[in-house]
C-alpha cells in the first residue's frame, strides 16, 4: 500500500508501561481488534507480542471468507441439536462478514474486501449428492447458494474441467488481504490511545486474587506489566498462556501449506473450492493464483516457521489442475506455511474465564474471518458487563478444566 | 517418480560449474556414485559457459581462454561414471531428499546419501535511477549474450563495476566486438604499495596475474578507458537507455559532490561484483556468516567444506565469490569430504590427495588479501536509489513505498508483507540486498545484522504440470485422528489455504 503509515518501530520498541486496565496478548488479528475496539471507548490498554504483529496464523491465511459449509461439517450429521448447532455458526458467519464489510470505513483504510462469489465443486455421484444436502443446509441457515450442473455450468464457468459435473455458487464469498487488516487495527487503536509493544514474549503470569486494580502481574522478556484483566489472543498458542493461569484450553494447532503461482491474465473471479477434496483456489488482485485448503506441513518449534512439504505442494496443485486445467503451465513461485488453532469440539474459545476471574480469551479457528465480530462483541461484554454472557456456554474458557477437574 | 538412472546416488553434487565438476570428480575417483545436476543446457556453470544449443565450435583455439580451460574441465568428467542431469533443477530439498525438475518433465525425487551444493552466484544487484530501463544489463547476463548466442545488445557500451571483474568483462567483451564507451571502476587504481602487495603474492598465482596483465593489455589495444574511483549513479533516456551519469566516490563508494560527468551510450553494463546464491544452502538450513566482499552472506563451512548441516556441502561461488581457481580446489576438497565422511577413504587417504588444493588455496588468498584494498565494496553502492527508484522490479515497489514499512520494523519479513517486494517470480533476488540495507541504515544498525526473509521452496518457480502428483490424495484435517467425529461447527475459512 502506497504511502500507509503503521505503527512506528519507535512506539512498538518503547518500554513497557508499569500497570494497564488491560492486556492483549497477542498481535494478530483478534488481539489488534480487541485493542482497537477497547480504545476506541476510552479503556487503558496494553498489547504485546512476542515477536511483529500478524506473523502468524493472521498475517499467513489467504483471506478467504467461505460461507458454504465444508466437507467436514457435513459427514455424519448427528443429532438434530448438532444440526441445530450448524446452522446457528451458518448465521453468525453471515453476520462475522458484515462486520468485515463494514470495516473500510471504521478503520479508514482499504483492506481489499471483496465480494467475489465462490464454487464449489463435485466430481462424483456420491459429492453431488453431499453438495445437494448442503444446499438444503444452507438455504435452511439464510445462506444463498445455486447448485449448478450441465451446460449451464460449463456456460457460467468455463474454466472448470470436464470432469465437475455440479457445483453450487454462493455470491457472497469473498476475501481481504490478510496482509494488512491487523496492522492497521494496531494503529487505529494505538492513535485511540492503545499501547502496542512487539519483542515482548510473556514468560509467566502471578495472580493476586480476584479483588483490587491489580489482578495480574503479567512477566515478558521485555519487562513485567501490572493488569486489572487480561485478554488471550494468542491463537496456536493461546494454550500455553491459559496454562499459566492454571486453565486449560481445549486447543491444538496444526501447519499448513499454501502455493503461490506467478500472475496470468484474469481468467477467475469466484474463490473455487472442492466438495470432497482439499482445495481453495482463487485468483488475487495481483493476478496470482493461490492455492491452499488445509494440507499440512511439518511442526516446527517456535521461533520457526513451520516448513512447507513437497507433498503437500504436489498434492495440492494435483487438486487444482484436475479442477481447473487452465493452471498446468503456470509455474508456483512460492509455497509457504501458517499455524492453524483448532478446538476438538471446534467451538471457538470467546468470553471471560469463571474460574479466574479477569482472564478473557478470543480465539477461533476461523479467525480471519470472525475475530472482528468476537472481539467487537467481547470489548461490549468487558465494557458494560451484562449478567449473562453473550457468548454460548460451548465457547467457555474453562470447559476443558471442568472436563478434567470432575 | 519416473526416469532412468542413479535414484539413489551416494552423492549429489548441484551445480556443474568449476565447483561442481571438480566436486563429482574428486567423489566419484574416490569411490562414489555421484548425480551431477545443473539447470542449464551445458555444463561449465557461468565462467565456463559453452556455446548455446544450435552452436557448433569448428575451430576451438579461435575461441576465448576460458572456453578452452571449460572445455577440458568438462571433459574430465568422462569415464569416470559421473551420471550427468542437464536442464535440471534442484527445486526443493527436504533431509536427504532432493526434487529434481528437469524442463519439459514431471518432478522427480532422488534420495541421496549427501548433498553437495555448488549453485554458483548472481551478478550483485545494484539499485539507482534509471536501472530498470531497456539496455541496463548485468555483467553476467551481458557474458552470457556473447558466450552462448553471439551478440551484443547495441553499440555504445558504458561498463560500470569492480573488483577483477572491471578489468576482465570490458577486455572479453571488446574481445568479442563490442564497442565499449568507458568502463568505470570504483575501486581506486593501483598503487605501489598495492603493486608491493600483490607482487609478494604472486608465487603460485602466475596464471591469475598473467590473466590480469593480458586483460590489461587487451582494453589497451581496444583503447578502452578504464577510469578508476568511478560510480554510476543514475541511467537517463525515454523509454531506453540514452545517457550515463557517473560520478567520483571517496573510499566508501560515496559519491563526492559536483564531479557528475554524463556520457552518451545505449547499453550499460554493470559488474560490482557477484553475490552467492543461496537458495538451496539457506533452504536446507545451513548457517551463513557475512563479508561484503565475498558478496554478503555467505556459507559457514570447515576444512572439508562441511556446512553445519550434516552430510551437506558447499563450495565454490555459492559460497563466498572467490572466483573459478578457488571453486575448482573447494570443489575438490568437498567432493573428498563426501568420500571421506562415506567411508571410501581414510583420513590419511585425504588428506594425502587434498594436500594440493590446500596449498593452492593458500596462495590464492594470499593473492586475495593482497588486493583486497582495491577489490573491497564499499557500503556507497547501496546508497544511490532515490525516493523513485524501483527497489522491486517484479512488484514495481519504489523506494517511497518501502520506507513507512521500514519505518514501522527492522524485520524484512513484515516488509514484504506490508509492501509486496520480493513477492514476484524472481523471489528477491533483485531486491532483497537492497531492501535490508535501506533497513540497516534506517535502524541505525550493520546490514549484517538484518536477516534475509524466510527461505522457502521451490527455489525456483515450477509449472503446476510438472509439480502435480495426482496420486496423492487428500488429507482429513481438522478432524479427530480416528476420523469419527460428529459434525463440526461453523463454515470454514481456511486459515493457511
Amino acid at each position: 500500500m502506497t504511502g500507509q503509515q503503521w505503527v512506528s518501530a519507535a512506539d512498538s520498541s518503547a518500554a513497557l508501561p508499569a500497570s494497564t486496565d488491560v492486556l492483549v496478548v497477542g498481535g494478530g488479528i483478534a488481539g489488534t481488534a480487541m485493542a482497537y475496539y477497547l480504545a476506541r471507548e476510552g479503556v487503558e490498554v496494553t498489547l504485546v507480542d512476542r515477536g511483529e504483529l500478524n506473523r502468524e496464523a493472521s498475517g499467513t491465511n489467504a483471506g478467504s471468507f467461505h460461507l458454504q459449509l465444508a466437507i467436514h461439517q457435513l459427514s455424519g450429521q448427528g443429532s438434530g441439536a448438532d444440526r441445530e448447532r450448524l446452522l446457528a455458526e451458518a448465521r453468525l458467519s453471515l453476520a462475522a462478514f458484515s462486520v468485515w464489510q463494514g470495516l473500510d470505513a471504521e478503520l479508514d483504510g482499504s483492506l481489499d474486501v471483496h465480494l467475489t462469489g465462490g464454487w464449489m465443486v463435485a466430481e462424483t455421484p456420491q459429492q453431488v449428492r453431499t453438495l445437494w444436502d448442503k444446499h438444503e443446509l444452507e438455504q435452511l441457515a439464510g445462506i444463498e447458494t445455486e447448485v449448478v450442473t450441465g451446460a449451464e455450468l460449463r456456460r457460467r464457468a468455463p474454466y472448470l474441467a470436464e470432469n465437475i459435473t455440479a457445483a453450487t455458487y454462493c455470491p457472497v464469498e469473498g476475501h481481504a488481504n490478510p496482509l494488512i487488516v491487523a496492522p492497521l487495527y494496531a494503529l487505529r487503536a494505538a492513535q485511540h490511545g492503545a499501547v502496542i509493544r512487539t519483542h515482548a514474549a510473556v514468560l509467566g503470569i502471578d495472580l493476586h486474587g480476584d479483588s483490587g486494580a491489580k489482578r495480574f502481574t503479567v512477566h515478558t522478556d521485555a519487562g513485567s506489566i501490572d493488569a486489572h484483566r487480561v485478554v488471550d489472543c494468542a491463537g496456536a498458542w493461546s494454550g500455553e498462556l491459559a496454562a499459566m493461569v492454571g486453565i486449560r484450553l481445549p486447543v491444538r494447532s496444526e501447519g499448513l501449506h499454501v502455493n503461490v503461482t506467478e500472475p496470468r491474465p484474469h481468467l477467475l473471479t469466484p474463490m473455487l473450492q472442492h466438495i470432497g477434496r482439499r482445495l481453495t483456489l482463487k485468483q488475487t488482485e495481483q493476478h496470482t493464483f493461490l492455492i491452499g485448503g488445509g494440507w499440512p506441513t511439518p511442526a516446527a518449534p517456535a521461533p520457526h516457521r513451520y516448513p512447507t512439504s513437497w507433498h503437500s505442494a504436489a498434492g495440492n496443485t494435483a487438486v487444482a489442475v484436475s479442477v481447473l486445467p487452465a493452471l498446468a503451465d503456470v509455474r508456483v513461485v512460492r509455497t509457504w506455511s501458517g499455524v492453524i488453532v483448532f478446538t476438538d469440539d471446534f467451538s471457538p474459545v470467546v468470553g471471560e474465564s469463571r474460574l479466574v476471574p479477569g482472564f478473557h480469551a478470543c480465539v477461533s479457528s476461523t479467525g480471519f474471518t470472525f475475530s472482528p465480530i468476537f472481539a467487537r462483541q467481547l470489548a461490549e461484554q468487558m465494557l458494560a458487563p451484562r449478567a449473562a454472557s453473550p457468548f454460548p456456554d460451548r465457547y467457555s474458557l474453562d470447559r476443558a478444566s471442568v472436563a478434567t477437574t470432575k | 517418480m519416473t526416469g532412468g538412472g542413479v535414484r539413489q546416488p551416494d552423492l549429489l553434487v548441484v551445480g556443474g560449474g568449476p565447483a561442481g565438476i571438480s566436486a563429482a570428480r574428486a567423489a566419484a575417483g574416490a569411490g562414489l556414485r555421484v548425480l551431477l545436476v545443473d539447470e542449464r543446457p551445458t555444463l561449465g556453470g557461468q565462467i565456463f559457459k559453452q556455446p548455446g544449443p544450435g552452436f557448433t565450435v569448428t575451430d576451438p583455439a579461435a575461441m576465448d581462454k576460458q572456453f578452452r580451460q571449460g572445455r577440458a574441465l568438462i571433459e574430465s568428467l568422462d569415464g569416470i561414471g559421473v551420471e550427468v542431469r542437464l536442464r535440471t533443477a534442484v527445486v526443493a530439498v527436504e533431509g536427504r531428499h532432493a526434487v529434481l525438475v528437469t524442463e519439459g518433465s514431471p518432478a522427480e525425487t532422488v534420495t541421496a546419501a549427501r548433498l553437495l551444493l555448488a549453485p554458483g552466484a548472481h551478478d550483485r544487484p545494484v539499485a539507482l535511477p534509471g536501472w530498470t530501463l531497456p539496455g541496463v544489463i548485468t555483467a553476467g547476463g551481458l557474458q552470457t549474450l556473447a558466450k552462448t548466442q553471439r551478440v551484443l545488445p547495441g553499440e555504445r557500451i558504458v561498463f560500470a563495476g569492480a573488483g577483477p571483474v572491471a578489468l576482465a568483462f570490458p577486455a572479453q567483451l571488446a574481445h568479442y566486438g563490442a564497442h565499449i564507451v568507458t568502463a568505470l571502476e570504483a575501486g581506486p587504481a593501483p598503487g605501489v604499495a598495492d603493486v608491493v602487495r600483490i607482487a609478494r603474492a604472486a608465487p603460485g598465482n602466475t596464471a591469475l596475474l598473467r590473466d590480469a596483465a593480458r586483460y590489461r593489455a587487451l582494453l589497451l589495444r581496444h583503447r578502452v578507458p578504464l577510469r578508476y574511483g568511478r560510480i554510476v549513479v543514475r541511467v537517463e533516456g525515454a523509454g531506453k537507455v540514452e545517457r550515463v551519469v557517473h560520478a567520483a566516490v571517496d573510499a566508501d563508494w560515496r559519491v563526492i559532490t559536483g564531479t557528475e560527468r554524463t556520457v552518451a551510450a545505449d547499453v550499460l553494463c554493470l559488474g560490482y561484483g557477484f553475490v552467492p546464491s543461496l537458495e538451496l544452502t539457506r533452504l536446507v538450513g545451513c548457517e551463513l556468516d557475512y563479508d561484503e566482499d565475498l558478496g554478503g552472506h555467505v556459507v559457514r563451512r570447515d576444512e572439508w567444506q562441511r556446512t553445519s548441516v550434516d552430510g551437506v556441502y558447499a563450495a565454490g561461488d555459492g559460497t563466498g565469490v572467490e572466483g573459478s581457481f578457488v571453486a575448482i580446489d573447494e570443489g575438490r576438497l568437498a567432493g573428498l569430504a563426501a568420500a571421506l565422511d562415506a567411508g571410501v577413504i581414510s583420513i590419511g587417504e585425504a588428506d594425502r590427495t587434498a594436500a594440493p588444493a590446500r596449498q593452492r588455496l593458500a596462495r590464492r588468498r594470499a593473492l586475495s588479501a593482497a588486493t583486497n584494498r582495491l577489490y573491497r565494496v564499499g557500503p556507497g553502492v547501496h546508497e544511490l536509489s532515490t525516493a523513485d527508484t524501483v527497489i522491486c522490479r517484479c512488484e514495481v515497489v519504489r523506494q517511497r513505498d518501502l520506507l513507512p514499512a521500514i519505518e514501522s520494523t527492522a524485520d524484512i519479513n513484515v516488509v514484504k508483507a506490508y509492501t509486496r517486494a520480493g513477492m514476484g517470480p524472481c523471489q528477491g533476488k533483485n531486491c532483497q540486498r537492497q531492501v535490508c540495507a535501506l533497513i540497516a541504515r534506517r535502524h541505525g544498525r550493520p546490514v549484517a545484522d538484518i536477516p534475509l526473509a524466510t527461505p522457502r521452496m521451490p527455489v525456483r518457480p515450477v509449472p503446476i504440470g510438472a509439480l502435480a502428483d495426482h496420486t496423492i490424495n487428500s488429507p482429513t484435517l481438522f478432524l479427530p485422528e480416528d476420523d469419527s467425529a460428529g459434525p463440526t461447527a461453523g463454515p470454514t475459512v481456511e486459515v493457511s489455504g
